[in-house]
């Protein structure tokens, strides 16, 4: 089966609007969590977020998206789709190809207009102009218009593991011949209704997320979008290609709504297939960013179930303080971030950490530093026990 | 209100609020366990009955882990409300 | 990959007692699921399920008891517990952010479906679900395709659901793809105006490599996202062309028209395509138009005989051995899925 690689990048985050932006702040160790500004709630001074720091009709005008309806999710989404693709050097007539698959995550979409939809939901008298863009197909849908394209176009909701499956998705449509290229990732803005959820679960945090550390309290919901593009290696001819997708593991943690597992059955099958995929043996991955969210439940299951599979894991961070916890784009972003840490062979650190949790004693990487990577883990774990890990390993 | 008669209406709103289908009222025992054994309710449970115990009676349990304090049975519930209740 | 069980729960008697000769009507512009009584579900468990979520459940259950070691669980919903959603966003507005009750947010979230036949399995296998909007199931059919093209031995179970809710509900009205009602005698094919019914549903097949004792096999599946008629036609032959069938090889198109007289176009082209040796049949007054609905085709698809009444044209009685659904969501999302039901078994 042929190789999968990745030929382009693209993200933006509240970090960053662009991959050499988010690095610069990476190595900085720079959070990108603060009160809100822009999207409106009663929480905005009481739970911060990663909020990416431009208005809508600034992002209309930047990307000159002037359909009626385009929501913000969607900006967010085109904004990093046209890094990816510029970054991987795709015509227009490439991505249009039929032979370009588009795999997107998201699972806000349109509801980042909760008040709208609240209205449209609720009256039989006119509509608003975004009747057709509250699902969360409506982002992927956009981009297929907005191109032209007229591959395999899919949208994928396994809550907060979202985009590790639609990146997951797009390497099997390679490996199985049904496209040549899969531009892959995931998209999700800040709304009023997923910060209302995560509220009423009692899982945000009044402060900057601690991942992690024994005191944690809990998420920082964030938003962005990151999207990569993957090719078959024998295709790719002289384009830079930054890393391998070398495995990728799915599996359910069939323990609770909206929990994992104490003893992390799902997280530990996800990383275990990942592995098998990828023909790797626990001590050759280098490197792992967890999913890390800084809520008393996550940590607690993924550091056991690390421990379960590796005994002693290898050097990981959480990078959910530096960006928040972005759901549907959170795989995405982060299979960006694991793939910089591989190109540049650098570690970015884990923030906000101070002391170890007393069951399991484990703890993240705290400084920059660079190092020798060859295979490096990405995690995503959600609600309704979706576990996803993807493994990234340089080429040589 | 007596006691017992607000250990009856609790009954009622938990059987409704939580869509407790298979379960009549009458047949929640006052000290019966609400979580684990017993009713079996589960954490997303814990949080409904915080927010019944605020719209209903205008109790407010901040703290997930004083509810767990609270949230016992029907007796610790009943007591908590009559010390606390504002509405 | 082959069919070896199917379930669905529609308007219609597709559940315990099916009968296809009984025909209940739209109540306004809405068919309504005809839902069973969920025995299997504990009662622990039910309570919280909205009807997305139940009837997904309920439908996944008789296959799941059937089959204990499926390797993953597949689902295509356009939204979900949308129910759920609704009652969430209304619940922000009317408590202006207050305290809020996180069931509903749960629940709302379309991984949900997944997610619980997943757990009422202890199925800790692939578990995924995808929500393209009109191409949800077909994206569905096509994953459990890929991961039994890597994993041979493997058997999934793959499904849809979708509901009518307040929110989809409305939403969709007033974007203009409902009509304010159905004339009680008047057939949906015949109204000449734009919009459809809203239907809901859900169903649920069993599908592995084996085609041993299958009762049907999905050959291939082909979407497109276009308003080009030709480049529609163009693909459908290509389709044919590849699984080197012609045209009159398929002797039965069931056709995804929906009363919607903007959509006609599309299906009297792809209808065209076949010659009068392909008899047509028609669903969506029995199933109604909904983003998964091409799933209640398939599912009429592996039924032994379609009753005379479902034909629009070209009924011999004989069982179909090769069978092309066409679907179109919207007038952008297109679908064919090619299904035959003589392999040799």
């Amino acid at each position: 089966m042929s190789r999968v690689v990745i030929t382009g990048l693209g993200i933006i985050s509240a970090i960053g609007d662009n991959v050499n932006q988010n690095r610069e702040m990476l190595i900085q160790g720079v959070s990108g969590i603060s009160s809100l500004q822009f999207c409106d709630t009663r929480y905005s001074g009481l739970r911060p977020c990663g909020e990416i720091k431009h208005t809508i009709p600034s992002l209309k005008e930047k990307l000159q998206a002037t359909e009626p309806g385009v929501t913000r999710t969607s900006l967010l989404a085109l904004h990093a789709f046209q890094e990816a693709c510029g970054n991987a050097k795709l015509q227009l007539s490439d991505i249009a190809s039929p032979d370009t698959a588009l795999i997107g995550a998201s699972t806000v979409g349109g509801m980042c207009l909760t008040d709208e939809l609240y209205h449209d939901a609720n009256t039989k008298e006119e509509g608003s102009p975004y009747l057709s863009s509250y699902d969360c197909a409506s982002v992927n849908l956009y981009l297929q218009q907005r191109y032209g394209m007229k591959g395999i176009i899919n949208t994928i909701n396994t809550a907060c593991s979202s985009s590790a499956n639609a990146i997951m998705y797009g390497a099997r449509l390679l490996q199985q011949g049904l496209a040549k290229r899969a531009i892959v990732g995931g998209a999700d803005s800040l709304a009023k209704f997923t910060i209302n959820g995560f509220n009423a679960l009692h899982i945000l945090s009044p402060e900057i997320c601690t991942p992690f550390d024994q005191d944690r309290k809990g998420l920082n919901l964030g938003e962005g979008a990151a999207f990569l593009v993957l090719e078959r290696e024998e295709e790719v001819k002289d384009k830079t290609v930054y890393a391998i997708l070398s495995g990728y593991g799915n599996s359910n943690d069939a323990y609770h709504p909206s929990s994992l597992s104490d003893n992390g059955d799902g997280p530990q099958l996800s990383m275990q297939r990942a592995l098998e995929t990828a023909d790797l043996s626990p001590l050759q991955i280098s490197f792992i960013n967890a999913h890390g969210t800084g809520t008393e439940n996550n940590d607690l299951s993924e550091s056991t179930a690390m421990i379960r599979l590796f005994g002693a894991p290898p050097p990981f961070v959480s990078s959910k303080a530096n960006t928040g916890h972005t759901l549907g784009a959170a795989g995405a972003i982060e299979a960006v971030f694991s793939i910089l840490n591989l190109y540049h062979q650098e570690i970015y650190p884990s923030l906000q950490f101070k002391t170890p949790i007393e069951t399991t004693l484990l703890t993240p990487v705290q400084e920059y530093r660079p190092a020798s990577l060859q295979h490096v883990m990405s995690n995503s774990f959600g609600f309704g026990g979706n576990c996803s890990s993807l493994i990234f390993s340089r080429l040589i | 209100m007596e006691k017992e008669q607000l250990k009856q209406q609790l009954k009622q709103q938990i059987v409704q609020f939580l869509n407790l289908t298979s379960i009549q009222p009458g047949d929640i025992k006052d000290d019966e366990p609400l979580f684990g054994e017993g009713l079996g309710l589960d954490s997303i449970d814990s949080i409904e009955l915080i927010v019944l115990l605020s719209r209903e009676y205008g109790v407010t349990i901040q703290d997930p882990k004083e509810g767990r304090k609270v949230l016992v049975d029907i007796n610790t519930m009943a007591d908590y409300i009559i010390a606390h209740k504002t509405k | 990959m082959y069919i070896h069980q199917h379930t669905c729960i529609s308007a219609q008697e597709t559940f315990e007692n099916i009968n296809l000769d009984i025909i209940h009507p739209p109540v306004g512009n809405k068919l309504v699921a005809k839902e069973p009584v969920y025995k299997g579900i504990p009662p622990g468990i039910l309570r919280r399920m909205g009807k997305a979520v139940r009837m997904g459940a309920g439908a996944g259950l008789p296959i799941i008891e059937n089959y204990r070691n499926i390797n993953g669980i597949i689902i295509g919903t356009a939204n979900g517990g949308m129910e759920d959603c609704i009652k969430f966003l209304n619940q922000i507005i009317d408590y202006e952010e207050g305290m809020l009750t996180p069931g509903n947010f749960v629940q709302s979230t379309p991984n949900a479906i997944a997610a619980q036949i997943g757990l009422m399995a202890t199925n800790k296998g692939y578990n995924i679900t995808h929500v393209h909007r009109g191409l949800s199931f077909e994206n569905a059919l096509l994953d459990a395709f890929m991961m039994l093209k890597t994993n041979p031995e493997a058997s999934y179970l793959v499904g849809t659901v979708d509901e009518i809710s307040a929110y989809n509900y409305n939403i969709d009205y007033l974007d203009g793809w409902y009509k304010s009602e159905l004339h009680p005698g008047l057939s949906l094919y015949d109204t000449g105006s734009p919009g459809s019914i809203a239907g809901e549903g859900a169903a649920m097949f069993l599908v592995s490599s084996n085609r041993k004792n299958a009762i049907a096999q999905i050959r291939d599946i082909q979407t497109i996202h276009t308003t080009d008629h030709a480049v529609l036609k163009e693909m459908l032959r290509e389709m044919l062309h590849k699984n080197a069938l012609h045209t009159g090889d398929i002797d039965l198109l069931i056709s995804g028209e929906n009363g919607d007289i903007r959509l006609l176009p599309y299906y009297t082209e792809v209808t065209r395509i076949f010659n009068n040796t392909t008899a047509v049949v028609r669903y969506k007054h029995l199933s109604g138009e909904f983003p998964t609905s091409s799933a209640i085709a398939t599912w009429l698809a592996c039924g032994s005989s379609l009753p005379a009444h479902l034909f629009q044209s070209g009924y011999t009685g004989a069982a179909a051995k090769n069978i092309m659904i066409y679907n179109n969501y919207k007038g952008l999302q297109h679908s064919f899925i090619l299904i035959g039901k003589s392999f040799g078994s």
